[in-house]
């Protein structure tokens, strides 16, 4: 069974929109699912086309990079698999793929760890919204991975913004 | 419910004691506060025929309660559902009597929400991570404080708005809870404290966060018809939207801003049944699970700008005193958690010229409207008050009432 932070991952046979998307991160791939009617990319994954309602959809890799959108610092875990990980951050990175499409406030946005060349929580030093990253995977096991993000060290997007705590 | 305007009014209000030990079922706590929203009203169990309550699997349903005090139904529906349903489920009473479905509803909220099922979890438990937890949950966020604090963090990134400025609607709130004697922190905080008090989430101190307390509320509303005859001044209802969404409501990330709250929705459908605008309300009650949820909300709804937010909570506005007090009860974050409820029943109170503070003669309406601590919380003339209702960013409630 596959597992993280000491928890079951416990996705079910009969849903292969996430368990494709892990199958592809096991792969160490970051994979998205493609409309094959309209040709728009679309996260989360999910049965349906959210913008021409199509059922049919490819899987598709994506470039993994992307720039840290908005982030938190969680310093009281409330699932007790993070409680040791505090404090750590949790980013909201926005991919290069298909931004301001198919209108301008639409964008692949991904809830995801921010993590370091260990996997660890990334130092909260270094978390700030412009900030390029990357995605790296951490094994499950049973042949799945989980997308997770690390700081690339690409120039920023824009002058970095942290919160001024 | 263009043509529905001023046809309904809330005639009862319920609550029992807001704590931390309640020693008691949610049966117990739903019994007593519907039994008290009737005694209110002045209404026998042959005069409520309609239930309606919301839970999050953590209440007694509507069969129970009406058992228990010897009502006979013609309608009863248990929603799923926490924030935001109070006002939601107002407007459905409205429709269920207008259909005629039934003629009196009493709508409920009964939760042991400190001893039994805390909001987010009790950490207790370590489930296993399902799909639903592989957007967010399994990277360790799972509580509300930790699935909104993106969007508030973007807000201060985008706008420039502090930690300091939001302290203020805690320092607002408790103000007003000092002269509450219902409510669970009486104590009032300076800015200050909120920023000396230990992070949740960053940007979120324990003094963003609201209290979690054991509690049930009730609310009884009917036509304007019967409401004539009943033992309150009616409270009419002016205008409502209900669970209004933004898109993508179940990943609200994808479609921005993310910094936008439900309220930018509901604003349209609320003030355009009432026939008003922001300038003609009174009091309002924007629901403060967090220090930010008020603030987001206001700017939603046009009290002000969007990304000016900020400035207004932090201007004196929202204070007793000030021109368009927020909460006057202290609210979630310092009288009581009880999904919304509770704000509502504030604002019928102040409609009623009837707050229960600490002035002598409250219950004859007679109020000294000194707001200094352990005094007065009545709004002088309050005429109109609005209720802004949130359950996460992307859906959002609103009510407004008159009287």
């Amino acid at each position: 069974m596959a597992e993280y932070l000491g928890l079951t991952v416990d996705i079910p046979a009969n849903d292969p929109d996430h368990i494709e998307y892990l199958q592809g991160a096991g792969e160490g791939r970051l994979v998205l699912q493609r409309c094959s009617d309209c040709n728009l990319l679309r996260y989360p994954p999910g049965p349906a086309c959210p913008y021409c309602q199509s059922l049919e959809r490819e899987w598709e890799e994506v470039s993994g990079r992307g720039t840290i959108y908005s982030y938190e610092i969680v310093t009281q875990a409330i699932n007790p698999a993070y409680r040791e990980l505090v404090p750590y951050a949790v980013v909201l990175v926005e991919l290069d793929e298909q931004r301001g499409v198919p209108d301008e406030h639409e964008a692949l946005r991904v809830i995801s760890s921010l993590v370091d060349g260990d996997g660890a929580p990334e130092a909260e030093e270094n978390v700030a919204i412009g900030a390029r990253v990357e995605a790296e995977f951490a094994d499950l096991g049973d042949g799945l991975g989980l997308p997770r993000f690390r700081l690339s060290d690409e120039t920023p997007e824009h002058e970095l913004w942290q919160f001024p705590s | 419910m263009a043509g529905l305007k001023d046809q309904y009014a809330i005639v009862g209000i319920g609550e029992t004691e807001y704590s931390r030990d309640s020693g008691r079922t949610t049966r117990a706590m739903g019994v007593e506060a519907v039994r008290s929203a009737m005694r209110d009203a002045g209404l026998g169990p042959d005069e409520v025929d309609g239930m309606l309550s919301y839970h999050g699997n953590d209440s007694t349903a509507s069969p129970t309660i009406a058992t228990d005090l010897g009502i006979r139904l013609n309608f009863y529906m248990d929603c799923s559902g926490g924030g935001s349903s109070t006002e939601a489920l107002i407007g459905i009473a409205c429709g269920v009597i207008e259909a005629g479905m039934c003629k009196t509803v009493a709508i409920f909220r009964s939760m042991n929400g400190y001893t039994e099922a805390r909001i987010g979890g009790t950490g207790r438990q370590a489930p296993a991570f399902r799909s639903g937890a592989l957007q967010q949950g399994i990277y360790g966020m799972s509580s509300a404080a930790q699935s909104f604090a993106p969007s508030f963090m973007r807000h201060m990134y985008e706008y420039g708005t502090t930690s300091e400025q939001l302290a203020h609607v805690k320092v607002a709130h408790s103000k007003h809870a000092s002269n509450n004697p219902k409510a669970f922190y009486k104590e009032r905080v300076s800015v200050q404290d909120v920023l000396a008090s230990r992070w949740i989430v960053k940007p979120l101190h324990l003094l963003d966060c609201c209290v979690e307390t054991d509690n049930s509320t009730a609310i009884i509303v009917t036509s304007v018809e019967r409401a004539r005859d009943m033992a309150q001044s009616p409270a009419y209802i002016m205008g409502v939207a209900g669970r209004t969404s933004k898109p993508s409501v179940g990943y609200h990330w994808r479609s921005g801003p993310i910094s936008r709250v439900a309220g930018h929705y509901a604003r349209p459908i609320v003030f355009g049944t009432a026939g008003i605008g922001v300038d003609d309300i009174d009091v309002t009650g924007s629901y403060d699970a967090f220090s930010f949820t008020t603030m987001l909300q206001l700017e939603a709804y046009g009290f002000c700008a969007e990304g000016e937010g900020g400035d207004y909570v932090s201007s004196g506005i929202i204070e007793l005193g000030g021109d368009r007090p927020n909460n006057t009860s202290g609210g979630h974050l310092c009288e009581a958690y009880t999904h919304g409820m509770n704000l509502v029943i504030e604002n019928v109170r102040q409609l009623r010229g009837k707050i229960d503070d600490y002035c002598p003669n409250w219950q004859d309406g007679e109020h000294t409207y000194d707001y200094s601590e352990g005094g007065c919380r009545q709004v002088r003339d309050a005429e109109i008050t609005m209720n802004l209702g949130w359950a996460m960013p992307a859906t959002g409630s609103a009510l407004i009432m008159r009287r």
